[in-house]
């Protein structure tokens, strides 16, 4: 299309409301301006001819039996479909489900641990431990052992501690190692495969209660 | 939804399976607790406000369908530190599951999730 056309099209468009003839207005058989008629009879303000008027008459009552219908179906209560409960309640457990468990070892059906709570666990047998205090937690769950799909995958622990001043970072370290493997078997039901412990931080041991965490 | 015992039909509710469910739960050493998930609270706040009849009351912490003769049952827990949770979640699959079989005739599959261990 070139532009010839277009300037052929955009005339005949324009063409089709007549430029001199000005916004059109619908008049009642009367003469009178239909929108004009209702403003003043919903003003309480109709004139001696307005009030006599087959034509107006007509036309007031057919915008008072339009108001009726427009105001109830505006006061009438809005009943989403059956639908709109399911969607959105899939849309919910699809973001939820998923998310932020952890799979665990189960031959019943899927059984699933909050990693903020099995978090919460580790950080709790590290807080007891003494000169050590738990800061951040990261647990990530690896894929399933070899072979064998429906069998939970054994998780890293990564985790930020604080040591008082003045332990042996190297063994305290290595027990806290231990302590995490230990936990994820006895009080998680997990296999921990790795620990990476990071000290962020020291402790003067008089701050001790109630720790800088 | 149909079972069929001694010729006789009988037809077992979403909400029947999540009663059950819920009260054997409870029963299992170590559950200290269902805990409704957003999910239920959802619902609880949807049920307010589009009325009773859109919106079955759920039983807190537990979510059931029957589909034909199987149920699947969500269960949401709470446990305290000291419990194994490996294996508290496969006792409560294994008693919710044969109480919900043995009360309504379902095969049942039972999700167990716990949602948080108290440290106290």
């Amino acid at each position: 299309m070139n532009a010839g056309e277009l300037g052929e099209v955009s005339r005949e468009m324009s063409g089709a409301v007549d430029p001199d003839a000005g916004p059109t207005i619908e008049v009642l058989a009367c003469g009178r301006d239909a929108a004009a008629v209702w403003d003043r009879a919903t003003a309480g303000a109709r004139d001696e001819h307005e009030r006599d008027c087959l034509h107006c008459a007509a036309a007031i009552a057919d915008a008072r039996k339009l108001d009726a219908v427009v105001h109830r179906m505006a006061t009438e209560p809005v009943q989403p479909p059956p639908s709109v409960m399911d969607r959105v309640m899939g849309a919910v457990l699809a973001e939820l489900r998923p998310h932020d468990v952890l799979e665990l070892d189960s031959p019943h059906g899927p059984a699933l641990l909050s990693r903020p709570a099995a978090a919460a666990v580790l950080r709790h047998v590290v807080d007891g431990m003494d000169g050590m205090r738990a800061r951040s937690c990261r647990i990530e769950q690896l894929g399933p052992a070899t072979g064998d799909a429906s069998r939970a995958g054994p998780v890293t622990v990564a985790m930020t501690v604080t040591a008082r001043f003045g332990v042996d970072l190297a063994s305290v370290t290595a027990r806290v190692r231990q302590m995490i493997i230990a936990a994820g078997a006895q009080a998680l039901g997990v296999a921990v495969r790795r620990v990476d412990i990071e000290v962020v931080d020291v402790f003067e041991s008089g701050l001790d209660r109630g720790g800088p965490r | 939804m149909t079972g069929a015992a001694a010729g006789v039909r009988f037809h077992v509710g979403n909400a029947v399976v999540a009663r059950v469910a819920a009260q054997c739960a409870h029963q299992v050493p170590g559950v200290l607790g269902l805990r409704a998930d957003l999910a239920h609270a959802l619902l609880g706040l949807a049920g307010s406000v589009l009325g009773p009849d859109l919106v079955q009351p759920a039983t807190d912490g537990v979510t059931a369908t029957v589909h034909g003769d199987r149920a699947e049952i969500a269960l949401t827990v709470v446990t305290r530190i000291g419990v194994n949770c490996r294996d508290l979640a496969r006792a409560v699959q294994q008693e919710v599951a044969a109480a919900v079989t043995a009360y309504t005739g379902l095969a049942v599959v039972v999700q167990v999730t716990i949602a948080e261990v108290r440290l106290d």
